[in-house]
């Protein structure tokens, strides 16, 4: 079909009531940036030369001296170090905190997003005001290309609210006016910017060694996009001598040859028994053989290394020797980690090997915890246990939601018990002691056809059977959808000409192959609310199918698609934007929303995000629906301004209040919403000034509740960009 | 049928262009249609577009039957959408609302063409 024609008869067919009828889109995905289409079938062949690697370029050796701007902050690495622990540590106040207070991330150490705060209830949520605008002055400027989603949750302890910008400049705002005390300008170039501008959060961490009073005895921690850890004073925004290289860690030390904006940090690092564990996010569909994802060890007291893990390398927990790196291309984690200061553990919501969609270049270490929650001991950097969320994963589904913390009712009482999201939309509940399942996990038979020659996939893959599914049926053709019935045609056209077995229909050359779930989720890195008097857990959620399709290194050539390391790569070249060289392998990939490439609509009918509410007693659905409104997004990427509840991509995660509210933004619609936790009716929203794709939260300041919320948007959630934190509260009694 | 039926008034131009535009929506339902019902999809699209572009043809020659066939298959919609998708509303948008549109504007043209029949017929006994 010409493009001209069907756009024509579509826009005949549906213009008139395009404007009646609100579609959603905009299709939004986390790591990978996405094309506008899969090349269809006869893009490549599957025969020996096709799978020669006729990359233009030669691979720069991994014992390549790291490009300049790698160690941002030019900071001498001295030698390598052992393996060692962490100063005797205090007890953070993330572990126990004050009732005004959300003095972590997920609000405590156990991610649980709940607040004691009750001001704020069902009956006058519908009174909120803006109590204050606070702008961290982090956007694109003129020239540069959309890169931003600050995703950002402040914290709050006592006097101060903090936060990070976008490219994490610290900030200590007064948490009842939003009047700037401190700022600290952590010095982030342009070209560290990964795939995202993100600053997920800080960290408060209280000193063991620096009495009360001091300087440094409270601090402020964040890990920043260019790889360095930087410590400073909550009093005051500087930085602390004592910490590292004059309050900086380098991190890029003995991850061998990379380039700005390879390899990143967008999550807190969790401090846990005095160890702050770092990971770290590497850019998707690169390379096979990356930079590391090793996950390490640092003291919060005084920033020296204490342990790495390293997959390929699983016992030597020191740093690599002079002109070593640690091993390329294992699973990398980028979500945000929960520590456990009883059982000394952190549980490292792992991702993919790099090359997400070619496995048979992976090692069995890597086979084995791809995918995957991974508790490691934080004295050692051991893994103590691993559990599995995908086995030999090629459709992306790495990890992207933080862990929370509950205790399971047990039969012989209460099990300490962690609850893991998934992008596949499976919740597996572990007994946090040794990641056997609490509730029941079965083993079930996968698709395992493929034309991808010597990659056999896994036969079986894990389904967590006791906890509701956050997902609809597989596809059918009748869930096409569109304005018409042409595009709707069109749609069913897609379906049909793709691979599709339902989940985990494994990688195609010859054709595409239609993923859902979508990388996107299921659950992605807004994690989910738990209110453990309640019993009840709450998650959004996303319905966004993929579709994809290997192509071989000629066409991949052809298509422009280029690592990040490579000399002709430039971020503003048209094929080099796509994830998919996947250099080093011999196939590149194309990733594309399954959605119709000329109206921007997705294929599949709505809803395309849901949230639900689930009775962690029972494991049933207390109540379930649609999130998001159709006024921002329409096709063509036109809004409609119609304030029907669609059910839309979304981004961000939920927060539960004390006074019986549920509060998410991450919609595409660009609100900020709040629900009646007990039934889900929609109470209040607002309209943001920028997309809401960052998790909530919420604090009490001088006898006032107050609501806070990043409305950063998202570069590829196409919702608007803005560096504004917004924040809400009651309107003061006069 | 004797080819196609030139208009005279402002109502037979709205006439035509109805018929032009069922036409040019039959073509990729057509077209596409067919390209789904070979590789196992349904059936309808390709019947509804050859439908579409034959009454398209008829009342361009002026025949109030072109109306009439697609409003039959207009009607032969609704049951298909129903069994299709049961009364899911997001289901029955793409099935039924733009055709329901179309299917108004084609109402319309029923009265002219009728009258065209009428004069056509009268005409086409004094030519032959």
């Amino acid at each position: 079909m010409q493009r001209t024609s069907l756009m024509t008869a579509t826009a005949v067919f549906g213009l008139t009531f395009a404007a009646v009828l609100p579609v959603p889109f905009n299709a939004s995905f986390a790591q990978t940036p996405p094309k506008e289409s899969a090349p269809g079938p006869g893009n490549a062949t599957t025969g020996h030369d096709a799978e020669k690697s006729s990359d233009k370029f030669a691979a720069p050796s991994p014992y390549a001296p790291q490009a300049p701007g790698v160690n941002a902050a030019n900071i001498p690495d001295g030698p390598p170090a052992e393996a060692s622990e962490a100063t005797p540590p205090v007890d953070q106040i993330s572990a126990s905190p004050a009732h005004d207070d959300w003095p972590a991330y997920g609000r405590d150490t156990n991610a649980t997003r709940y607040s004691p705060l009750d001001q704020i209830t069902p009956e006058n949520v519908g009174h909120l005001t803006r109590a204050f605008v606070y702008h961290t002055g982090s956007k694109p400027a003129a020239g540069q290309i959309n890169k931003w989603a600050a995703e950002t949750t402040p914290i709050k302890v006592g006097d101060g609210l903090y936060t990070c910008s976008a490219v994490d400049d610290i900030i200590k705002l007064d948490p009842g006016t939003g009047k700037e005390i401190w700022r600290h300008n952590s010095g982030v170039k342009y070209e560290s910017i990964p795939y995202t501008a993100a600053c997920k959060g800080v960290v408060y961490y209280t000193a063991s060694t620096v009495p009360e009073g001091q300087p440094c005895h409270n601090r402020i921690l964040v890990g920043t996009l260019d790889m360095r850890l930087i410590e400073v004073d909550a009093a005051d925004g500087k930085l602390c001598e004592g910490f590292g290289y004059h309050g900086q860690v380098n991190l890029m030390k003995g991850m061998g040859e990379s380039v700005p904006g390879f390899v990143s940090i967008t999550a807190p690092p969790p401090v846990v028994n005095g160890a702050v564990v770092v990971n770290h996010e590497v850019l998707d569909g690169q390379r096979r053989w990356a930079p590391s994802g090793v996950i390490r060890g640092y003291d919060a007291e005084t920033g020296r290394f204490l342990w790495a893990w390293d997959v390929n390398r699983p016992d030597q927990h020191g740093e690599p020797q002079p002109g070593q790196h640690y091993s390329r291309g294992t699973p990398n984690s980028w979500a945000t980690m929960t520590g456990d200061n009883e059982l000394g553990l952190v549980y490292v919501p792992t991702g993919n090997s790099a090359a997400d969609y070619y496995s048979a270049l992976r090692s069995p270490e890597e086979n084995k915890v791809s995918s995957a929650v991974v508790a490691i001991d934080v004295k050692t950097g051991s893994p103590r246990w691993v559990f599995q969320t995908v086995h030999k994963d090629v459709w992306d589904y790495d990890i992207g939601s933080q862990p929370t913390l509950m205790d399971f009712p047990g039969k012989d009482g209460p099990v300490p018990a962690l609850i893991m999201p998934t992008k596949r939309g499976q919740t597996f509940v572990l007994d946090r002691r040794d990641g056997k399942p609490v509730l029941p996990v079965e083993e079930r038979a996968a698709p395992t056809r493929t034309d991808v020659p010597d990659d056999p996939r896994a036969p079986t893959q894990p389904w967590s059977t006791g906890m509701p599914r956050l997902g609809v049926p597989d596809l059918k053709e009748t869930d096409m959808w569109g304005m018409s019935p042409i595009d709707q045609l069109y749609c069913r056209l897609k379906y049909r000409r793709a691979k599709y077995l339902g989940e985990f229909t494994a990688p195609e050359i010859s054709r595409p192959w239609l993923e859902y779930p979508g990388y996107n989720g299921g659950s992605d890195w807004g994690s989910m609310a738990y209110d453990a008097k309640a019993g009840v857990l709450i998650a959004n959620w996303n319905i966004t199918p993929m579709y994809d399709q290997l192509v071989s290194r000629k066409k991949a050539d052809e298509l422009g698609l280029m690592p990040v390391d490579d000399p002709n790569f430039s971020p503003s070249a048209g094929g080099a934007e796509g994830a998919g060289a996947m250099a080093d392998t011999p196939y590149g990939i194309v990733v594309s929303p399954f959605w119709n490439e000329f109206t921007h609509m997705m294929c599949n009918k709505p809803p395309y995000g849901m949230i639900t509410a689930i009775d962690m007693h029972t494991q049933k659905v207390l109540w379930q629906h649609p999130l998001g409104s159709a006024r921002a997004n329409g096709p063509w990427g036109l809004p409609t301004h119609l304030p029907l509840t669609i059910g839309t991509p979304n981004n961000g995660g939920p927060i539960i209040t004390a006074g019986g509210l549920i509060f998410v933004a991450a919609t595409t619609d660009n609100l900020i919403h709040a629900f009646d936790a007990k039934t889900g009716k929609e109470l209040w929203n607002d309209v943001l000034p920028g997309g809401g794709q960052a998790t909530p939260m919420t604090y009490e300041y001088n006898g006032r509740q107050y609501v806070a919320i990043m409305a950063g948007g998202h570069h590829f959630m196409m919702t608007p960009v803005s560096d504004e934190l917004v924040v809400y509260a009651l309107p003061e009694r006069k | 049928m004797t080819g196609l039926h030139k208009p005279r008034s402002g109502t037979e131009w709205a006439t035509v262009c109805v018929a032009v535009l069922l036409v040019l929506l039959g073509l990729p339902l057509l077209i596409m249609g067919a390209q789904l019902a070979m590789i196992g999809g349904s059936f309808y699209y390709v019947l509804f577009g050859a439908a579409l572009i034959a009454a398209g043809a008829l009342m361009l020659s002026g025949s109030v039957n072109g109306a009439l066939l697609y409003l039959a298959a207009w009607a032969l919609t609704w049951p298909w959408a129903f069994w299709e998708v049961g009364l899911d509303g997001w289901g029955l948008l793409p099935r039924l609302f733009g055709p329901t549109l179309v299917a108004v504007a084609v109402a319309l043209t029923i009265p002219v063409l009728r009258r065209i029949g009428t004069s056509a017929t009268s005409a086409t006994g004094s030519v032959v």
